[in-house]
């Protein structure tokens, strides 16, 4: 059978794609920039930013001379791929072998593939119109090579299907940058008046070779079929899923850890080959009734390991209704995080916060106590106290600043500082006594004072002049007087206790 | 009981210090302090501004520095006497010497061979250890000091409020007593106002490279480290009574003062042991009877004696030495040099051959160097050749030793743009953000307004953006960097590093010292600027070409002078490639003013200047000297100041003459207001001294109106001054260059594109110009060209001039002085070229350059042959015919005539075949538009249609939003006015044309010609056509095909 093949080309796919998520932009001049060598430069220009001679590879700073209004948009590396490739799975449906052809271009080999629309003309439409549909603007073209349908594309009319063996018919009237070769040859070539490929086709091969090298040949050879040419066709993601149905409806419970035991060992085999480990997993049980009932278990750090996840679905078993029984269960695993495969250790063992023991226990405590009751804090770089502390987000979260050891901080620190009425000499001595609850406290001993000014790029206010103080029963507190000691009556504050 | 506060950190420690010294003097005045340190990090450079400012507050500055090492804890230096403190300064050379620029590297080693005499303390490390000890290799450190350094080391305690001062004051009082080092207070002073903590916070984050948002624990916890009243420090050492008596103790000790700093002129400068005023006057008069032949004019010699009276009587001799022996090695070296300045215009400047202006013209012109009531020192910049000028910057740092002689600082102050950019960053604004900011907001000088912060869709109440903008107007203006200065000179007779740190400038093979030229000038050193001009180069190649091709001997001083024909030249603003004059704004006003004599070109040259420009004098000038208005004095006293220049100020000197004549200014007061209005630093000032200034005109008698003038022009001179002592040395250089270019326009046109970059013009219009004298241009070729371009034998008394290799783009000179090398008796085939060794990259330019013709090969032929170049018979076959030879049935498509131009802009940037307009002008002509030469006939006010390539745009900052546009077709150059609403609405083609088209009005004022435009076309599309005829649009959507900028881009305003 005759290879066809299907170029798509989406000049405009990086500013089209922005305008679909942001219908204000249409008609807008817009582009996206990129930091490349100290200087913004443009990376993609809308159609009507390109309309006013704003176009990619200029610098941002001529650009906005130009034009005062330009809107302006970060690229990030990656962008551009991301979205062919997005648009190259979609395009699945159309063949099974759909390629990314960057910058910009996508190819499909439709061989086989057109009668299926009832031939090329409707099927090369049907894509073009669907594409055209999400507000892409699109070229495409048909050919028995990619070199010619990638060259017809460019440089062609519009939505041209070259028939099998016409492709060097086509190519004739094309400029040589239609072959897809290195600018410095394309360069070379229109110095010395070769501007289409008419004008050297027939010149002496040697000829060619002696001058612009193997790739003009083998690029041109490839456009005309006698040279193969091969694409890397992506490959679609299954997502972690695992289905079992059942030949009579499970009523028990007893069925349903048969059930949950089966699908977990298949997900979590197909986890372990990947390398892959589960952060959450939803188990879905479809009743006879059309009733769907489910149960959802997440863990602090990804997970493979059966026995574990079992034990955390296990007591959630019970409040699955069978009702008139279950029919099929569906096990899925929404977040998946990327996991090493442990090597097996001889003695197990250990208790920081890599042991894997520790991390099932809190899955474990959390699932049944509810994820709000085991807390876990870092500190953060901020003199301010209230700041200086976070909860974190997960366990193996790494601190990315050490706790402070050069200065006292309390083992519980207030939420909220709690005023307390205080006897305090000026200037700025520590109190005497201070009186907190409705209890007055000697102070004994006392340090300080460390005086934290507010962040002032985040709030006004006034400083703090926090001391450390222990009273007659040896019990030791933080302290603060809020503001400078000159001036009206300072407020006092307790805002914490040591151990 | 009294303090003293001994570490005091100034800005010019980059990004640590907030506060300028000047600040922190001012506060600690306010506070009743006596006297301060300044202790800056590794460097004096601060040193000077706060010694100025504390000697006009009737206070005394402790000059100290913290030295920062790379092997032990931090100390603070203070030199007790003259010879401590040159030690301390050669301690600092040292460590400057062996780094980088603006590090310093120093060892213990280091300080301990040099602390003789000084007063040192250590600083303590500022944490505990979780123990709540010093850290304990610190006490070791400590004891190592203690052996070396003995009883003049002091530990220093400060208290930084956080939370452990006591604990931490009473370990280093123990480590105190241990060691026997008595503790000293000190409240580590980073700004004088507790609220400059916000900013030192940014500094902070900008010298991290971090955010607020992320600075995290590198920011200071609170704002302690402000200067605190002495009562307060009594306070918190209550404890430690001696910490503060012993800052008494180290005041008192250390009496040194930069005052004492005496500057000694070298003494090799003179000869047969005689004094420097003999050996001045010996050499004026022996230069005299050089100048002025045996028999000196009475006029002249009256003046050598009066002058030299004045130089003996202010001890100058050294320094007039000092610049002729650096003139001297330049003419013994062939190399051009010319004075300017005050003291550069005198006759014994002129007999020294310091400068070639001859003063007998100019009777008044030493005055103001006379008339100097303060000790100002006298004032002599010499231009050399650009190319060369770093011969005679070496022949200083070898006859002088690079430990006497240096260059001057820079301070590069923080500017609107920078300190947007870094406060921006260091505040977290996103990089759009900061553009907004950067470019829109501060564009006007006085800061930031809100209406503009509005316009930009910015909310000028948003607390973030308010600090933002606040924190970058406190920054402005802050040292932040030393740069060297582009020629100051300071040379000693004693080690210049007894005064001064010298560090490694940027450029390789210079070394600056550390303070700027205010601050030498404040200590009253002397400098000589050694500078660059590119005119003076071209002028000295057009020298040698006139010696070897016309065997004319010239130099700047036996030029013909005051030749008719050159006016004549001059005044039809025939000036393209003349020094100074050939601007878009000099050539319209040239044939307004038509200069006559050598003193109308002095006055062309200072008159296109911001200052007469903003001060609206150049409107009664012209009328005055058109005999349009009578010429009349405001006063008698005036009219001595003014009569040169018809009573119009015109140059810096007569501005500051009338504010001291006029409105009672001293000249010490009048020199001030000129440096207020140059750095924007003292804004209030200039408000302060206009009123003066008004007001003490109208006392005077003055008309208000005549106030304002005059102060909006001193405005204008502050930040573009031009006096006429530089007016004059130019107008020589203007006369010399027009003389050129009107007698031998061959010589003045190869001079002028061998020394490009320089100038207005593109090489294209520079080579036009010249076919347009009659000079014969002949093409690049490789069996005929040069590297540079030069002169062959002409057809007439004019040589033909040859463009050489450096016109093609991307050609190097090795590899074109290796083609030169091997051409022997000429090349006869490419491959002769390729055995030669000139590389493929190479001859593939060549080829574009159409350099081949002399082997009988147009570009495409010899591109054709040059790719094939790679492929060539080898080892057994060396020697054989290459296959090109027989190869069969290739024929290449023949170029047009347009194509081969359009090529030859892409290779040369110009074109000898014909102007690419030309190849339009049928099509043009179909439109109405005509040729730029037919502007001429036609009358003011006609509507008219022109074309052109655009050579250049400019918006200058002087006229209020208008944009001047030269457009050039086959015929000559057109002018174009484009006012700023026009501007705005065809922005975007203005910018964009290679090829423009407009629509407008003829303007005509005398000879000069104008279009007012009234619409805008970018018609370069046309340009497109000429490579490729027929070849019709691309289709829509598809690449189109990699057009190169061929037509170089104009020169463009920003």
């Amino acid at each position: 059978m005759a290879q066809r093949f299907v170029t798509i080309w989406l000049y405009q796919l990086v500013t089209d794609w922005l305008t679909i998520r942001r219908p204000d932009l249409q008609h807008q001049p817009f582009v996206l920039t990129a930091p490349d060598r100290g200087r913004m430069v443009i990376t993609a220009a809308s159609t009507t930013a390109q309309a006013q001679g704003i176009c990619a590879g200029m610098v941002l700073a001529d650009a906005r001379a130009i034009m005062p209004a330009l809107q302006v948009f970060n690229d990030r590396p990656g962008l551009e791929e991301e979205l062919l490739r997005a648009l190259a799975k979609w395009c699945i449906r159309y063949t099974p072998f759909a390629a990314i052809d960057p910058p910009a271009g996508l190819i499909l080999d439709a061989s086989g593939c057109a009668h299926l629309w009832g031939g090329e003309g409707p099927y090369l439409e049907a894509i073009i119109t669907r594409l055209q549909a999400f507000g892409y603007q699109v070229r495409a073209a048909m050919a028995g090579t990619i070199g010619a349908a990638w060259a017809v594309s460019r440089f062609g009319g519009r939505h041209c299907i070259i028939n099998s063996g016409k492709e060097q018919e086509a190519l004739l009237p094309l400029p040589p940058a239609a072959l897809r070769l290195e600018p410095g040859i394309v360069e070379r070539l229109q110095k010395l008046g070769l501007g289409r490929v008419s004008s050297f086709i027939a010149m002496p091969r040697s000829a060619l070779r002696r001058r612009f090298g193997q790739e003009l040949l083998l690029r041109l050879d490839q456009a005309l079929g006698r040279e193969e040419e091969t694409i890397q066709p992506l490959e679609p993601v299954l997502p972690f899923q695992e289905r079992l149905p059942c030949l009579e409806p499970i009523l028990t419970a007893t069925g349903i850890e048969i059930a949950l035991k089966r699908l977990l060992e298949a997900l979590c085999h197909r986890l372990r080959q990947e390398g892959k480990g589960l952060r959450s997993a939803v188990l879905k049980a479809f009743r006879v009734d059309g009733q769907v009932a489910q149960i959802t278990i997440g863990t602090n750090s990804a997970s493979h390991n059966v026995d574990h996840l079992f034990r955390l679905f296990g007591h959630k078993i019970a409040t699955i209704e069978p009702a008139l029984g279950i029919e099929l269960f569906l096990l899925e695993a929404p977040k998946v995080e990327a996991l090493s495969t442990q090597q097996e250790t001889l003695w197990t063992g250990g208790c920081g916060l890599e042991s894997a023991r520790l991390s099932e226990l809190m899955d474990r405590l959390a699932n049944r106590l509810g994820p709000d009751c085991i807390h876990r804090y870092l500190p953060q770089e901020h003199y301010w106290p209230e700041r200086s502390v976070r909860p974190a987000a997960a366990l193996h979260e790494k601190h990315a600043a050490a706790w402070r050891s050069d200065v006292l901080r309390p083992v519980r620190l207030l939420p909220v500082p709690e005023r307390i009425t205080v006897a305090a000499p000026i200037p700025d001595y520590p109190p005497m006594l201070f009186r907190y609850r409705n209890q007055v406290h000697q102070v004994r001993r006392a340090d300080g004072p460390e005086r934290i000014e507010r962040e002032w790029w985040l709030e006004a206010g006034p400083h703090r002049d926090y001391y450390v103080v222990e009273d007659e029963a040896g019990r030791r507190y933080w302290i603060f007087r809020s503001g400078h000691y000159d001036g009206s009556q300072p407020h006092w504050f307790l805002h914490g206790f040591f151990a | 009981m009294s303090y003293t506060e001994l570490q005091v950190t100034t800005n010019f420690s980059f990004l640590r210090g907030a506060s300028h010294p000047e600040e922190l003097v001012a506060q600690a005045q306010a506070l009743g302090y006596r006297e301060i340190a300044i202790t800056d990090r590794n460097t004096f450079a601060g040193l000077v501004r706060g010694h100025t400012a504390a000697r006009k507050a009737g206070m005394r500055i402790i000059p100290g520095c913290r030295l920062d090492l790379l092997d032990g804890p931090s100390l603070l230096a203070y030199p007790t006497d003259q010879a401590a403190y040159a030690r301390l300064s050669n301690l600092l050379t040292t460590g400057n010497l062996r780094a980088e620029k603006g590090q310093c590297h120093l060892y213990k080693e280091d300080v301990y061979k040099y602390a003789r005499g000084m007063k040192l303390i250590v600083i303590p490390p500022p944490a505990l250890t979780p123990a709540f000890d010093l850290e304990p290799a610190f006490a070791g450190e400590l004891k190592a000091y203690r052996e070396a350094l003995g009883t003049e080391l002091y530990l220093a305690a400060s208290r930084y409020y956080q939370g452990y001062d006591a604990k931490r004051l009473h370990r280093l009082a123990c480590l105190s007593a241990r060691l026997d080092i008595p503790l000293v207070a000190t409240n580590d002073v980073h700004y004088h106002d507790p609220a400059r903590r916000e900013l030192q916070d940014v500094l902070t984050c900008i010298r991290e490279k971090c955010t607020i948002h992320n600075a995290g624990f590198r920011l200071h916890a609170n704002a302690e480290r402000y200067l605190k009243p002495a009562g307060e420090m009594l306070r918190l050492f209550r404890q430690y009574p001696d910490a503060i008596r012993r800052t008494q103790e180290i005041a008192a000790a250390c009496r040194f003062s930069l005052d004492m700093l005496q500057y000694v002129y070298p003494e090799e400068i003179t000869s047969q042991g005689r004094s420097p005023q003999e050996e001045l006057a010996a050499l004026t008069w022996e230069g005299a009877r050089r100048q002025f032949g045996d028999v000196i004019p009475e006029k002249t010699r009256a003046a050598i004696r009066y002058e030299l009276a004045f130089i003996e009587q202010m001890n100058y001799a050294a320094y007039f030495l000092t610049v002729h022996d650096i003139v001297r090695f330049a003419r013994e070296q062939n190399i051009l040099c010319q004075g300017r300045g005050s003291a550069a215009n005198s006759t014994v400047c002129y007999c020294l051959g310091i400068t070639s202006v001859n003063p007998e013209k100019f009777d008044l012109l030493f005055e103001r160097f006379l008339s100097s009531a303060r000790n100002e020192p006298p004032d002599i910049d010499v231009d050399f050749e650009h190319e060369r000028r770093e011969e005679v910057i070496q022949y200083i740092y070898n006859k002088y030793g690079r430990d006497r002689a240096a260059i001057v600082a820079t301070v590069t102050q923080q500017h609107h743009k920078g300190a947007t950019r870094d406060v921006g960053k260091a505040m977290g604004l996103s990089a759009d953000m900061i553009n907004l900011l950067s470019s829109a907001i501060w564009r006007s000088e006085e800061g930031f307004d809100e209406k503009r912060i509005i316009e930009q869709g910015l909310n000028p109440h948003d607390p973030h953006l308010k600090k933002t903008l606040q924190l970058t107007e406190q920054f402005l203006g802050f040292p932040r960097q030393l740069g060297q200065h582009t020629g100051g000179f300071v040379i000693t007779q004693g080690k210049l590093s007894d005064l001064c740190p010298i560090l490694n400038a940027r450029m390789e093979d210079r070394t600056c010292i550390e303070w700027n030229k205010d601050d030498i000038d404040a200590l009253g050193f002397l400098k000589i600027d050694v500078l660059a001009l590119g005119m003076l180069t071209c002028i000295r190649k057009a020298f040698d070409l006139a010696k070897a091709h016309h065997g004319k001997d010239l130099t700047l001083a036996n030029i013909p002078q005051d030749d008719p024909a050159v006016y004549e030249m001059v005044s039809r603003a025939d000036t393209i490639g003349v020094f100074q004059i050939e601007s878009r704004a000099q050539q319209a006003m040239l044939p307004r003013l038509r200069p006559k004599c050598f003193y109308d070109l002095v006055i062309e040259v200072a008159i296109v200047r911001p200052g007469p420009i903003q001060g609206d004098m150049v409107h009664p000038y012209l009328r005055r000297r058109n005999n349009l208005e009578p010429v009349e004095y405001p006063s008698p006293e005036l009219e001595k100041i003014l009569h040169r220049t018809l009573g119009v100020p015109l140059f810096q000197e007569q501005a500051m003459k009338i504010a001291i004549v006029a409105a009672g200014f001293t000249p010490a007061e009048a020199d001030e207001l000129r440096r207020s209005m140059a750095t924007f630093k003292a804004r209030g000032m200039v408000a302060q001294f206009e009123r003066k200034l008004i007001s003490g005109m109208m006392a005077n008698g003055y008309s208000e109106d005549f106030a304002h003038r005059i102060f909006k022009q001193l405005e204008g001179f502050g930040s573009y001054g031009f006096p006429e002592s530089h007016a004059v040395s130019f107008a020589l250089l203007v006369y010399v260059s027009s003389w050129l270019k009107c007698y031998y326009p061959d010589v003045f046109a190869a001079a002028l594109l061998n020394s490009q970059p320089m100038g207005f013009y593109q090489p294209a219009q520079l080579v036009g110009d010249a076919r347009k004298h009659g000079v014969e241009v002949r093409p690049v070729d490789v069996n005929h060209s040069l590297w540079d371009n030069r002169l062959e034998e002409g057809t007439g008394r004019l040589c033909a001039l040859r463009l050489g290799f450096r016109q093609v783009k991307g050609l190097q000179e090795e590899d074109m002085q290796v083609l030169v090398a091997a051409r022997a008796s000429g090349y006869t085939g490419i491959q002769a070229l390729r055995d030669a060794g000139v590389p493929h990259t190479a001859l593939e330019k060549l080829a574009d350059a159409d350099a081949f013709r002399s082997l009988g090969l147009d570009r495409r032929q010899a591109l054709w042959e040059v790719s094939a170049l790679h492929d060539r018979p080898v080892a057994l076959f060396a020697g054989q015919p290459s296959e090109t030879a027989t190869e069969k049935g290739i024929a290449l498509p023949e170029m047009t005539a347009s194509e081969h131009v359009v090529q030859d802009y892409a290779a040369t940037s110009l074109s000898l075949r014909a102007h690419p307009v030309s190849f339009i002008r049928e099509k043009l002509s179909l439109l109405h538009i005509v040729p730029a030469s037919h502007l001429e006939t036609l009358h003011d006010g006609t509507p008219v249609k022109v074309a052109g390539l655009v050579l250049m745009r400019q918006k200058p900052g002087t006229a209020s939003g208008i944009c001047f546009i030269t457009i050039e077709d086959e015929t000559g150059c057109a002018n174009l006015v484009v006012f700023g609403k026009l501007f705005e609405q065809y922005r975007k083609d203005i910018l964009q044309s290679r090829l423009l088209m407009v629509e407008g009005q003829l303007q005509r004022e005398g000879e000069v010609i104008h279009v007012i435009v009234k619409r805008c076309h970018n018609l370069s599309g046309l340009l497109r056509q000429l490579t490729a005829p027929g070849m019709g649009k691309p289709p829509a959507g598809a690449v189109e095909v990699v057009q190169q900028e061929i037509f170089a881009r104009s020169r463009n305003f920003r």
